[in-house]
């Protein structure tokens, strides 16, 4: 299979090297498509592919975040797929992972943006705070800002790792004290992909290098710019508890007999009915198990301004208006219970006038009145 | 139906020498419109509150019971009809008799801005000196926005929601859009929930105000809505129609 090696290793060869045997490798081409939602013949697609392009590099910045996505995406749960992701992209920088350090690392940055100009794929994993310059996330004395729209430039791709690239996340929250915003603010003139969740799913950032590096384009985007076949459907769409929802069986506490039984959580606050993300159909850590599987509300994690739709256990939050804390539950019962009181004012203050007024006062022929 | 106001003859008041006038004011269309929206909100609003806070529990297997399932099922069915009923009610805006278009907020006519403070203020002194045949300006002022500008509301950010569980079916390229413009799904449940009671507070004024209306007028207000006449004293006719 060895037609014209190409001048840069592919994904194949550094495969090979690392001792992953061919048998090996075809599975993961056949998970990975499957995982993509492909045709099964689509896998041939895939090993063809990483066996002839050149691997892809990959600038992956940090800038505001807990390094959860970075956490998520080596504990890829097949440990091949984390192999052979982690061997399918040449990661050149990313100052969490690799060895080097210091100038060194920013060095390696610049030189990949001068000799693969259109080629590299930017992933970023959090997001930049704009606030005063942009002092409250600096990288070897720039700002991340800055640093972020530089290696932007040039960028093929642009992929927002994690709910604070794509939506802001905590540090986003209100009241925001560092106008921190996710990377599509920043961003305008490149292909942004955004995979929310906090983290998200291994499988789903593996299943979107794969993609990226296999087809070369995007994978199908939503209007929120996620990958639809990791986003397209809720948890709720999904969720194995779903059946109890329909039937009308929550849990009411805890540890009542309906959370033994292992009913819906939906009046615990779950927002599994309000959420896009792959947890109910990939689950996580292996398949092991997801919030929900585990006896615990989705707090909706992929979704923008989660932190702010709170409290997570509640399954109503304040009113969408700034300035308001109560639920709508709280503030309708205010304004109808208003709209009975004043009527029944209304009510008692012509009475008292008609009464007032006497039989005599009969301005518009209300003859009747009396009689009612 | 083509015209717009049919006189039913004379038919003699119970008291003294009052005499009333029946006029043909409500057209059918109108009242059936009347009727089911306010049926089909009634059935939303409570259908909605259980959805929001399941108060029902059922017992035994699942597959035995579908009481949530039902209760949304019954809230789609009457979204569908407000939503038909609604549309209904705009076309015959422009195709129904004169009062069709009573009181819609004619912003550019003084007329109507007049007609506006003096409603107002008459029921604020409790006074009622002022009678109209089709909606005065207050009235249609109310049911602009808590039926017309609400029920757009309403119906997009509740047909956003019924678009999730079809992705990329009709009702998600209809009114998909919705949802990110409202910061999210979970946002646009908490805004539809909101409006529901702003419905509720609306019905708690309206239905107060038809009966005062009525009572004080003595015009048949509420049985209009259902027979579609009104008595009007033949000494005070209607002066704005
Ligand atoms: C007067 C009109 C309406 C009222 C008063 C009303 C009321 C409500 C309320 C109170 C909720 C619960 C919200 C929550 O806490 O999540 C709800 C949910 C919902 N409504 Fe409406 N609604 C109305 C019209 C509509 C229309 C026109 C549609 C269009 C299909 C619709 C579709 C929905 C959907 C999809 C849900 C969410 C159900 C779920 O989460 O399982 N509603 N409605
Ligand atoms: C027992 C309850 C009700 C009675 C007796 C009643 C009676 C009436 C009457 C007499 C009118 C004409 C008033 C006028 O000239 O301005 C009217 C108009 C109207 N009512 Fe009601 N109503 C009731 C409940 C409701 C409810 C629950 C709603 C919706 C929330 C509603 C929505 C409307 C609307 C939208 C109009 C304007 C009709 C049009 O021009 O098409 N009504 N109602
Ligand atoms: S547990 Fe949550 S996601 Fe699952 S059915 Fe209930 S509300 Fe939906």
């Amino acid at each position: 299979m060895s037609e014209c090696p190409p001048s840069r290793p592919t994904t194949y060869d550094v495969l090979t090297q690392h001792g992953v045997s061919r048998r090996d490798f075809i599975k993961f081409c056949t998970v990975t498509a499957a995982a993509l939602g492909l045709e099964p013949t689509m896998a041939g697609k895939i090993a063809h592919a990483l066996q002839t392009k050149p691997r892809i590099p990959v600038l992956w910045l940090h800038g505001l975040e807990c390094t959860c996505c970075s956490e998520s995406f080596i504990r890829s749960s097949h440990p091949l797929v984390g192999d052979v992701v982690l061997n399918m992209i040449s990661l050149d920088y990313d100052d969490t992972l690799q060895a080097a350090a210091g100038h060194q690392v920013e060095e390696i940055r610049k030189q990949i943006i001068k000799d693969y100009p259109g080629e590299y794929i930017l992933a970023v994993e959090g997001n930049a705070p704009t606030k005063d310059g942009g002092v409250y996330c600096t990288i070897a004395g720039e700002a991340f800002t800055d640093i972020l729209l530089e290696t932007a430039e040039h960028a093929k791709y642009v992929v927002a790792w994690g709910s604070c690239a794509s939506n802001g996340c905590v540090q986003a929250a209100h009241p925001n004290p560092t106008g921190a915003v996710p990377v599509k603010e920043l961003i305008h003139d490149k292909p942004i992909v955004n995979v929310p969740g906090c983290p998200p799913i291994a499988e789903v950032m593996t299943g979107l290098l794969t993609h990226l590096l296999t087809f070369d384009r995007l994978p199908e985007l939503d209007r929120e710019g996620r990958p639809k076949v990791f986003y397209g459907q809720r948890i709720h769409d999904k969720c194995y508890r779903r059946s109890f929802f329909d039937a009308g069986q929550f849990v009411e506490e805890w540890d009542d007999a309906g959370a033994r039984k292992g009913w819906c959580l939906y009046k615990m606050g779950c927002r599994g009915p309000t959420t896009y993300n792959s947890c109910s159909t990939f689950k996580w850590n292996d398949g092991v198990s997801f919030p929900i599987g585990s006896g615990h509300g989705c707090i909706g994690c992929s979704e923008a301004n989660f932190w702010d739709n709170g409290p997570f256990y509640e399954r109503l939050s304040a009113v969408p208006i700034p300035g308001v804390e109560s639920t709508p539950e709280q503030v309708g019962k205010v304004l109808a219970i208003a709209a009975g009181g004043a009527a029944a004012a209304h009510a008692v203050s012509v009475a008292i006038k008609k009464a007032k007024d006497g039989k005599d006062a009969d301005s518009k022929g209300d003859a009747g009145a009396a009689q009612a | 139906m083509a015209g717009t106001v049919t006189s039913a003859g004379a038919a003699g008041a119970s008291t003294g020498e009052a005499r009333y006038r029946r006029i043909y004011v409500w057209q059918r269309p109108i009242r059936l419109f009347h009727w089911v929206n306010a049926l089909a909100i009634t059935a939303l609003f409570s259908t909605g509150l259980y959805i929001a806070s399941p108060v029902l529990t059922s017992t035994g297997e699942p597959y035995d019971n579908f009481v949530m399932g039902r209760v949304r099922q019954i809230h789609f069915v009457a979204a569908f009809v407000f939503a038909i009923a609604f549309m209904w009610r705009i076309y015959w805006f422009w195709f129904g008799n004169t009062y069709a278009r009573s009181g819609f907020p004619y912003v550019w006519r003084l007329a109507w801005w007049k007609d506006l403070f003096r409603q107002a203020f008459d029921y604020l002194r409790l006074d009622f000196g002022h009678i109209h045949l089709g909606h005065n300006a207050l009235a249609g002022l109310s049911y602009t926005i808590f039926i017309i500008a609400l029920g757009w509301a309403q119906m997009f950010t509740g047909f956003a929601m019924y678009s999730e569980s079809n992705p990329g079916g009709f009702f998600d390229g209809l009114v998909g859009w919705v949802l990110p413009l409202l910061g999210g799904s979970f946002r646009t449940h908490m805004w539809h929930h909101l409006f529901a009671w702003i419905f509720a507070t609306f019905a708690i004024v309206h239905i107060y105000i038809v009966i005062l209306d009525g009572r004080q007028y003595r015009n048949g207000l509420i049985s209009s809505m259902i027979m579609g006449r009104k008595f009007v004293r033949v000494d005070d006719e209607d002066e704005s129609g």
